[in-house]
């Protein structure tokens, strides 16, 4: 180990270093992360849902996932525990006692809800989650490798993971009929509502008409629309007649979910420098070292 | 000082406690095969609430944090050449090449879809924390192979016997050894500084993992300085683990412990250790955390055991006088800072981990409980395999023992 | 300066233009702009258009007769088949919606002329631009399930239409209703109402319900606005009045009735009799006075004391000149016609009559100034 290696020491050092900088520099984000003006959303009037959970039977008939005929939806029976979606029901609603008039309890439709930031989205170690133009975080079948790192990174605890399935599980929320609003129809739910206690249209839009109606109700609505601000916005928008965490809502700040994660990791990998940096010091450490034993050595002899 | 070199060490291979290793290692197995048969959920108390389990938080998270003994025994003895720790170089490598191994394996079962674990080598996500490990873990693997790779020519070049038909291979199969042993022996020290880096980065991005979780995590061990604490505790568990596996190994072996070496190795941990707890209590005064602490519940008494047995207790003892001449007392502190780091990973990612709409709690199944007891005792046995096989514990020099070639690296 | 004058001028045309338009949309209704306007001059470009819906603004006043008996709503038909049309007895919720909001619980927003129907202001589409209204299909079902909802607790669509494929037929596809004839019995109010409250003083409150119909005029849906069907019948036990709150209990009457003070007022040991306003006051109502609504002499709101007994206080100052004496029923000869009123009433109820400042044996009413008039109304117009 003389001269020779010690040149050939930095040649490969310098090499594997610019290496990784030319990697970091092709890792573009291969997962389509769009937040378009025109992005369409759900305004989701709890004050106005009678909880007939036809949305229920219409989420899984167009999704074509196994569902028991549509009389068996009048059932209020399930009510009596909190439900969830899960991978055999994308949406639920659940049913909650009014304060104020117990002949209409408030019921609340559940499904994932289409953060403009989604932490899905960020988490997934394969990017198997878009941001469309249209509002929809999707999920990528081609791309997914089961590891339901989306699942712990969610914070509203939507998507959920075959379990039963060995082969092929997938990961299984609602994607906000992708297929069919790509086709220029509505999402199934919204569709079918009879009241029409979903509203489909621009987010934007539906921001307008939710303000105007706590303004002209202000008895009806908390002055407040869940999903405005919530984990830095989502497509869906809720406006209740009670205090949203009474409603099982999740409490979450305003900033996006994945906000402190990211930045860490962009911190620990800020173009490579960090680590570059590290392994050049570990480099001249193990240099020195060497060249300490190495005089030592002839000095001893 | 005695003249130690690795040697494979010559003795029979089952004893009674492997064969109970090997019991469990077959029921784990089973459980596997179900598990790939029937589904995650057959076998799993996982659920849509709880997405992760013990294959993730122990055998993933803590395996990789106990497999810290290679990296931080290479950092030592290569990095800043301090040659007398060689003789313990080799086994914390093995170690760490059969805790990656496993560690990618309990990925593999944990996958809803294992056979797309290729995935994030071509379809990348810069923003996400897991893409990261997940590299950083598949190259550091690959690391951790070339850096074993001499210890198999060593044991290989002039001696390749390969049985039957295969005969007519030998000679090739010896040549490529030679050229292998031949190249390594000049980058290996690109690999073991890459080994160290990689190492710094994914366990501390490990930590990094649950913070995306958010106000899911209690605030215990939700902090944005999680990637720090989990890449101190790696490091301070690092000597530790090679103590812990040393003096196992020299039991089993019927070996001379070396006391010396590890009672050194020893003195190290305290200040690792210091400042582990340093950053952790000071995390806790500025977050204000410790008001959790003042009722029971299963997070503060979990908390107050990791930190109590895992930090407190091993740190007097690791200050305390005349442990080089105590081989027991070494080795109950350094089974308390191996236990603590476990019980750390398993609870940041397991009892830290509350689900805003949780039915159930979460206790790992039957099922769960004997693959990751099953992987464990693979490891035991494979290690002890490779320590018979291989020249991997440094034995008394004796004429029976093979010319050790490449005894020191870069 | 000269831009301000071209803005000027191009924005007059549009003055112009929105007037006209306007004229065209309303000239056959009189309406006051503010019902729809919140602004004082509306413009195309900011028509400053109240909210919908905008309740009770303008309302149908129809007879439940006048109305449909049945109607087949079928406008959805197109867009989903899940379920068979609506078969909506019109007649029979129109009789129902007349003890509650009438006609105006389901029509909030009709100008006067015809019915607008709902699918003039509510789109058919639900993919649509304003999202400021329902659209058509949920317009239908907000206005029928709250009261449906309210009397069944539940949630069943086959009790107003079928499911297509299903095998089971809605219950009420039909309806007798054709003939002049009400389907819902007329309400008949009670007459009063006796409360027993939990109060050991005045522990009885007796509501005169006839007496706030027709003494006082209250309007019934001032009262019962919104009424569920539960009220009367009871296929829900109401909540029983001793579990509200004494506010709760107070609201219906504290409209009007300051309950704050004075609860003796309504809080009496017994039934209290009818409004007597005689025996209340010390005023006769009589025959002049009986039909008149309350505000017509107390015209100060909400304040019923201290008017004066006489009729000057209301009536102002009679001289000969303004007061037709022929609407008491008398028309006064020649001869008295002339007189001042003080010459005969000296009192300033004018109910006592006198002839002796000029007669001393003539005495009213044996004898009559003039002429006595049989239908007195017919002549005072």
């Amino acid at each position: 180990m003389a001269k020779q290696s010690r040149r050939d020491f930095f040649k490969t050092t310098a090499l594997i270093g610019s290496a990784t900088v030319g990697l970091a520099n092709s890792a573009k984000a291969s997962q389509k992360n769009a937040l378009s003006e025109d992005r369409a959303g759900v305004l989701v009037d709890t004050s106005v849902c009678i909880g007939c959970r036809k949305c229920e039977w219409a989420c899984k008939t167009v999704n074509n996932l196994p569902t028991d005929p549509l009389e068996v939806y009048q059932d209020r029976g399930v009510f009596k525990k909190h439900r969830r979606p899960n991978d055999k029901a994308l949406t639920v609603v659940n049913e909650y006692p009014n304060t104020t008039s117990e002949k209409f309890p408030i019921n609340v439709k559940v499904q994932c809800m289409h953060c403009d930031k989604p932490t899905c989205l960020s988490a997934c170690i394969v990017g198997a989650f878009s941001k469309n133009e249209n509002g929809s975080v999707v999920w990528d079948t081609h791309k997914c490798i089961g590891c339901r790192y989306c699942m712990v990174a969610c914070p509203f605890q939507i998507p959920a993971f075959e379990y039963e399935e060995a082969l092929k599980p997938d990961i299984k929320k609602c994607d906000f009929c992708f297929e069919r609003t790509a086709k220029g129809k509505i999402p199934g739910c919204v569709e079918i509502c009879p009241v029409e206690a979903i509203t489909y249209g621009r987010r934007e839009d539906l921001l307008e008409a939710a303000k105007e109606k706590i303004k002209n109700y202000p008895n009806r609505y908390v002055n407040r629309i869940f999903g405005e601000h919530e984990v830095g916005g989502t497509s869906w928008l809720y406006l209740s007649n009670r205090q949203f965490e009474e409603l099982a809502f999740p409490k979450l700040g305003k900033d996006p979910a994945p906000g402190v994660s990211e930045a860490i990791q962009h911190g620990i990998f800020a173009y490579f420098v960090p680590p570059v940096a590290l392994y050049a010091l570990l480099g001249g450490v193990m240099w020195l070292n060497k060249n300490k034993k190495h005089t030592d050595a002839e000095n001893e002899s | 000082m005695e003249n130690h070199k690795p040697a494979p060490v010559y003795t029979k291979y089952f004893t009674p406690v492997v064969i109970v290793l090997s019991v469990l290692a077959l029921n784990g197995i089973l459980f596997l095969i179900a598990r790939f048969v029937l589904g995650i959920g057959a076998v799993t108390n996982l659920n849509n609430q709880h997405p992760w389990g013990i294959w993730i938080a122990i055998d993933v998270a803590a395996g990789v944090a106990l497999a810290a003994g290679g990296f931080t025994t290479a950092a030592l003895g290569h990095i800043m050449h301090k040659d007398q720790y060689h003789s313990v170089i080799r086994p914390a490598l093995l170690t760490a090449a059969l805790g990656y191994t496993f560690v990618a394996a309990s990925v593999m079962i944990d996958l809803g879809r294992p056979y797309f674990i290729w995935h994030p080598l071509l379809m990348w996500n810069g923003t996400s924390v897991l893409f990261e490990v997940g590299i950083c873990v598949m190259i550091y693997l690959t690391v951790l192979y070339i850096e074993f790779l001499p210890i198999v020519t060593e044991r290989f070049i002039g001696r390749v016997n390969l049985p039957g038909f295969l005969k007519k291979f030998n000679q090739s199969l010896d040549k490529l050894l030679r050229v292998l042993d031949k190249g390594l022996e000049k980058t290996m020290f690109i690999f073991i500084i890459a080994g160290v880096v990689l190492s710094c980065l994914h366990q501390s991005s490990l930590g990094t993992l649950m913070v995306i979780a958010g106000p899911k995590m209690h605030p215990l061990w939700q902090t944005p300085i999680l990637p720090l604490l989990f890449l101190l505790s790696a490091i301070s568990v690092g000597f530790p683990m090679v103590i812990m596996e040393s003096l196992l190994t020299s039991r089993s072996f019927k070996l001379k412990p070396e006391t010396p070496i590890l009672a050194n190795l020893g003195s190290m941990v305290a200040p690792l250790l210091g400042i582990y707890l340093a950053f952790k209590i000071g995390d806790m005064v500025i977050r204000q955390t410790f008001v959790y602490l003042t009722e029971i519940t299963t997070e503060s008494v979990m908390f107050t055991l990791e930190m109590l047995v895992g930090v407190i207790i091993p740190l007097r003892i690791f200050l305390s006088r005349g442990l080089s001449k105590n081989p027991l007392a070494l080795f109950i502190a350094s089974v308390m800072v191996v236990f603590g780091v476990l019980l750390n990973r398993i609870n940041n990612f397991l009892v830290a981990y509350t689900p805003p709409y949780e039915v159930h709690s979460y206790f790992p199944s039957f099922g769960e409980i004997s693959v990751t007891v099953g992987f464990i005792a693979l490891e035991v046995l494979l290690f002890r395999f490779f320590v018979i096989h291989l020249p991997i514990v440094s034995v008394p020099d004796t004429s029976t023992s093979p010319k050790t070639k490449f005894s020191i690296r870069g | 300066m000269k831009s301000k004058v071209l803005i000027l001028l191009l924005t007059i045309p549009f003055f112009v233009y929105a007037q006209n338009k306007l004229s065209k949309q309303h000239q056959t209704q009189a309406l006051n702009c503010k019902t729809c306007h919140s602004c004082d001059i509306p413009t195309k470009e900011n028509p400053c258009i109240k909210p919908c819906p905008r309740e009770r603004l303008i309302t149908i006043e129809q007879t439940p007769e006048d109305a449909p008996a049945v109607l087949t709503i079928d406008k959805l038909k197109k867009q989903s088949d899940i379920y068979a049309p609506v078969v909506f007895t019109h007649r029979l919720h129109s009789e129902m919606a007349e003890i509650g909001g009438g006609c105006g619980m389901c029509h909030h927003y009709n100008p006067p002329g015809n019915v607008v129907a709902c699918s003039e202001c509510h789109d058919e589409e639900r993919k649509r631009i304003d999202l400021s209204k329902p659209d058509l299909k949920g317009a239908y079902h907000q206005q029928c399930i709250n009261c449906h909802r309210g009397w069944s607790r539940k949630v069943e669509c086959e009790s107003c239409h079928a499911q297509n494929d299903s095998v089971k037929k809605a219950t009420k596809t039909t309806e007798k209703g054709t003939e002049k004839k009400r389907v819902h019995p007329k309400v008949k109010p009670p007459e009063i109402v006796k409360y027993d409250t939990p109060k050991t003083k005045g522990k009885v409150v007796t509501f005169n319900h006839v007496d706030h119909v027709n003494t006082f005029s209250v309007s019934c849906n001032k009262c019962h606005s919104n009424e569920s069907c539960n009220k009367c019948h009871a296929k829900y036990k109401q909540v029983s009045i001793s579990s509200r709150s004494a506010n709760e209990k107070h609201t219906s009457c504290s409209n009007c009735h300051n309950v704050k003070v004075n609860c003796s007022y309504c809080h009496k040991n017994t039934v209290a009799a009818p409004f007597n306003h005689k025996t209340r006051t010390g005023f006769d109502l009589d025959k002049n006075h009986s039909k008149l609504a309350c505000v017509r002499c107390h015209v100060e709101k909400g304040k019923f004391t201290g008017l004066k007994t006489d009729c000057s206080t209301c009536h102002g100052t009679w001289t000969k000149e303004n007061f037709k004496h022929s609407v008491t029923g008398l028309l006064l000869d020649e001869v008295h016609a002339d007189f001042e009123c003080k010459d005969c009433h000296q009192e300033n109820n004018y109910s006592n009559i006198t002839c002796k400042n000029c007669h001393e044996d003539i005495t009213y009413p044996k004898d009559k100034p003039g002429k006595m008039i049989k239908n007195r109304q017919t002549l005072a117009k």
